[in-house]
This record gives structure tokens, sequence and C-alpha cells, in this order.
């Protein structure tokens, strides 16, 4: 695959966590994303791994999945994930930023097991979100070709 | 089966219920206080009536609660809808009501029946309001009218977009538009409901005119099906001078755009944005609220309490929150004058905004058509919810002085003069309105502008 032109909008796909209905952050990203000129894919709150990944078939030049999740409930939300991934789907990196975890304090073994499931990248502040975007555009190797 | 005039119940709920004439012979002959009645006494007196929030799942539990409630002198007392009624999942909460009724967010009323909502009507001196939260509400307002319930929260907006993903306007304003058409036909026999609006929507940074111009629309949808006894709810923002003229405000646009048989009365949700922790402020934000509500000239006040930033509260605590918010809603404060010129300045800026939001939806000829079109293309929009059928693009800010004002107005059709007015007035808020890491903190520092007011050590 040849890499994107650069006058093509870059896309990025987005949404809070399955379990969580939280809007404001979600938004408020949506929009920072889209005034430094992403395209943004944004399924919003309340949304399944599965419809993630249903969003990347339909708009394969998705760079990264960004999931919110600021309930405490990540771990439950992102079950699924290896599960995918073995199917083949969601071979772009999630980036998980929010409040990950129940409780105050966040332990190291919380974002352990998140990793463990397969998540690419944890977000702790939002200033960390668009030099990350940019060091995985700067990265980005060919897709893994199917079939 | 139960037959209702205008109102499609299912099959299952409309089979356990008694006949519509049997109903309003009941609701006709009920004695005590109607919320209608209450309503005007507060407003003859200068006082606002009262009402906290409750719901628990277990019918003995809800009676202990309402009646311990009824210790501390509320106006009007809640029957609060558990999550699993609002999305008419009524064997689900048949079942956990069975198996483990504390895991319930509220009362589940259809699957407790109406002869139990009978028993809570008749265990407490003050009439009860069903509170919820569904995009369809017909069989729950069926079951709270057999019930003898005749106040019932609610409406096709306000109880769609800050709730659901999903749901098409036009399918909530159709099923609310039926429930406001058995409220006409009630009221042709003798029977006035009072139905509330839900005019706090998402309770995050909600302007006054995006509010006031929601319930304003559902308010003519509902009169033109006959409805005629409106309460019109507004979400305490925290800037006092605002807040005030945006209860004046719900009368002087009722007078303007509503049928004049129809009352209206104004009502006050206390702060429902991030509340603080510390129990001393929050008792303080609360005392605020009350003294809010009297100086707007709010007819009803529901409060909140010194445990809202934990979650649900106990009763103590809520019967706490309905004492002092009468403390702050009585004479005490009389001494506190507004600066008139400042409230009258707000009005006249909130009717006006409301008029350039809802005149062009009021011109077409089918309003509820109208509504979800203009939702649709972004000329009304609530901030921060999370429905697919708002476009979510407008973007409020506190001013330095706290009132709420559109940073990004998006797609909404102000005129010229609105628009230099929001942001003049928010030239002096630090960092400029404009997408950025910067304008995301600065938001949610305006969101969480009393929940930080919390001392730096906490138990």
């Amino acid at each position: 695959m040849t890499p994107l032109p650069t006058d093509q909008p870059r896309t990025v796909i987005l949404g809070v966590a399955a379990s969580d209905a939280h809007a404001v952050a979600n938004q408020l990203i949506c929009r920072l994303l889209r005034a430094h000129g992403f395209h943004v894919v944004n399924l919003g709150v309340c949304t399944p791994l599965h419809e993630f990944a249903d969003a990347l078939d339909a708009e394969p030049a998705a760079e990264a999945i960004l999931i919110g999740s600021v309930n405490g409930h990540a771990y439950a939300d992102l079950r699924d994930l290896p599960e995918l991934r073995r199917q083949g789907r969601l071979d772009r990196p999630v980036v998980l930023g929010g409040n990950l975890s129940v409780g105050a304090h966040k332990r190291s073994a919380d974002l352990d097991r998140l990793t463990a499931l397969g998540v690419d990248h944890i977000v702790t502040g939002l200033s960390e979100l668009l030099p990350l975007l940019d060091t995985l555009h700067a990265a980005r190797q060919p897709a893994p070709q199917h079939g | 089966m139960a037959e209702f005039p205008g109102l499609e119940v299912s099959a299952a709920v409309a089979a356990r219920l008694p006949d519509w004439d049997d109903i309003v012979a009941y609701l006709r002959n009920r004695p005590g206080d109607t919320v209608p009645d209450v309503l005007r006494a507060a407003d003859r007196s200068g006082v606002p009536a009262i009402q906290p929030r409750c719901g628990v799942g277990g019918h003995a539990e809800m009676l202990a609660l309402l009646r311990e409630l009824a210790l501390s002198a509320p106006s009007v007392l809640s029957v609060t809808i558990d999550s699993y009624t609002r999305l008419r999942q009524f064997d689900v909460a048949a079942r956990v009501l069975a198996e483990e009724p504390a895991r319930l967010n509220g009362y589940p009323l259809v699957a407790h029946g109406w002869q139990r909502g009978r028993e809570l009507a008749d265990a407490v001196p003050v009439p009860l309001e069903v509170r919820h939260g569904s995009p369809d509400g017909r069989d729950l307002f069926a079951t709270a009218l057999a019930a003898g319930i005749t106040s019932f929260e609610g409406g096709g907006i306000g109880y769609n977009l800050p709730y659901c993903k999903d749901v098409p306007l036009d399918v909530s304003l159709r099923s609310w538009q039926q429930v406001d058409a058995a409220c006409g036909a009630l009221a042709d026999a003798g029977v006035l409901v009072d139905r509330e609006l839900f005019g706090t929507l998402t309770a995050v940074l909600v302007p006054p005119s995006i509010s006031l111009a929601v319930t304003l629309l559902e308010a003519v949808a509902a009169a033109r099906e006959g409805v005629r006894c409106i309460s019109i709810s507004y979400p305490q923002g925290g800037e006092i001078h605002q807040d005030v003229a945006a209860l004046r405000a719900v009368r002087t646009l009722a007078a303007r755009y509503l049928d004049p048989r129809v009352e209206v009365f104004p009502v006050l949700h206390q702060f429902m944005g991030a509340f603080p922790a510390d129990p001393a402020w929050a008792s303080g934000l609360i005392l605020h609220g009350a003294l809010t509500a009297r100086l707007g000239g709010a007819s009803k006040v529901v409060n909140k309490t010194e445990q809202e930033a934990r979650g649900l509260p106990d009763a103590d605590a809520n019967g706490k929150g309905i004492r002092l918010t009468a403390v702050g809603a009585s004479s005490m404060f009389d001494f506190v004058e507004l600066d008139a010129d400042r409230v009258a300045e707000e009005l006249h800026w909130i009717e006006e905004e409301v008029a350039e939001l809802v005149e062009p939806v009021l011109a077409e000829e089918d309003l509820l058509a109208a509504i979800g079109a203009a939702f649709r293309t972004g000329r009304l929009d609530v901030p921060f919810s999370a429905s697919v059928h708002a476009r979510n693009q407008v973007i409020p800010r506190r001013d330095p002085g706290g009132a709420i004002r559109y940073a990004d107005h998006s797609a909404l059709p102000f005129s010229g003069a609105t628009r230099r007015r929001h942001a003049a007035l928010l030239a002096g808020s630090a960092p400029a309105p404009r997408p950025g890491p910067g304008e995301i903190t600065a938001v949610i520092r305006d969101i969480s502008y009393f929940a930080d007011r919390t001392p730096a050590r906490t138990p």
C-alpha cells in the first residue's frame, strides 16, 4: 500500500467504551481533532468494541482507534479485544484514555492488564494525544495484507 | 382491557389496568391537594413549593422512604422510576425486584402495579409526581394515572436527547404527543394533570436560551393537544442574575407563545452538574439554589442533598436538603436584593435568543417534524447530549462572573447582535475560546465550577 497523499485528511475512529455514557470529553476531543484537520469518525457514547471494528472496516484508511473510558470499567468493556484481533480485526493502534479503573489512585497493575489485552497506548493527559498521533503517523507501516 | 383516549398502551400493561371511566372517576373524587393546587398556593404566597427526588426498588422500602421524607414537610414528593422501567424493560424490572430490589435505582411502578401505586399516594399528606427519563412513557403514564398520580415529568426532547443514544426525535415526540392528548381528554373530563418539562437537559453548562427554547417548544406542542397545566423546569447554572432572569423568562415567554388557557409554573432544579463533595459547600449551594428560586419567582424548587457528589442520597440527607431549601426560600433572606438592571438586561437577551431559536420552528406547519429537522441541521442543539439525533456542537463556557455563555453557537440561528454579545462577554475568559487542549481544560474547569470548591483536606 502506498502512503496516503498528504492533502488527504488523516482519519481516526473515536468513541466511548460500551458501558460509558459520558459525552463531554468525547465531543471536546472530536472538536479538537477536527480543528487540527483530522477526519473523525465519532461513534459517540456507549459503543461496543465490535462497533469500533465495524467502523474500521468501513473506513480502512483510519490510522488509529481512540477509545475513551471514564467510568472505571475499561477492562470489562475491552475484554473482547484479543478475540477481535485473533479474527484479524481492529488491526490499528488502539489508544485508550480517560479514567481507567475504579478508585482514585491508579495502580500500574490496572494499566498492565489493559496492555495485556492489546491496548497499544494509554494516554493520561490531553496534551499527549496529538503528539502521539503524529508519532504513529510517522511510524506507520503498510497495513497488513488480508486474504 | 382498558382503552385510553389518544393513548396507545401496550396490551400487557393495559390488561392489568382499570377501565378509563373508573380511572377518571377515581381521579375526580380523590381527596387532598393536587400538584396544581400546591403550585397555585406557592405562587400566591411567593414561597416556592419544595420537592425532593426519591425512589427505591422495594414497595415497603418506598413507603418507608416517602413517610420519612414527609416529616421534613416537602410540598410534593417524587416517585423516581428505575432505569429498566424507563426503557420499558418491565420484565427485567420485575425480575430484579424479585431477586434483589436494592439493585434498582428507582421504584418500578409498572412492575409493582397501580394498586401499590395508590398505596404510595395514600401514604403521605402531599401529592406525588412521577419522575423518570423515558423517551416513551406511555405505559408508565397510564399506570401512574390508575395509581392516582396526576403529575408526570417528561417530554419528547428533554426525555430523549440527554438519555438516549439512538431514539429518533420523531419517535419520542409522537409518543409524548399521545401522553399530552390523554391529558387533554382528562382536562375535558375535569381532571387537571400537571405536565413537567425537563429543561435541565444534559445538566452540563446548559445555556438558558437552549433550556427555555426546548421546553417552550414542548409546551406549545403539549398545549395543542389540550394540556392545561405545564411546569417548566430550568436548571440552576449558578450565576444568580442569569438564573433569576431565566426563571422570570418562563412566565414572559409563556405569555407570549402559549394559549392563555394554559397555566404555567416555573420550576428550579437546584444545581444538577458536578456537586461539591464537601458537605459545607454542598449545603451552601443548596441554600443558594433555594434563594435563587424565591428571587426568580419559581413556583417549585427540586432540591439536592449534601451527598450529591457521592450518588443517590439516603433519606436523612434528603430530608436535610428539603429543610435547608425551606430555610433558603424563607423570608430569612429577604434583605437580599439583586441589581434589577442587571437582571432586566439578562431577561431581555434571554427572550431575544429564545425568539431567534423558536420562531423559525413555530412558523412551520408540522411542529413535531420541524423540531426534528431543526435538530438535524443544528438550528436547535443541546450541548454534550448522548444522542446521534442532535449535532452536539454548541460549546458553552462560563464568563468571568460565572454566567453561562455561547463560546461556539455552531449553527444556531442567532442574530449578529446576540453573537457579538456572547463573544464580548467571553472576551475576558482565558484562554480564548477555540478548539485545542487549552479549550478542553477550560470547559472542564467550567463544568467543575462548584465541584472544585472543596477544601484541600477531605475525609
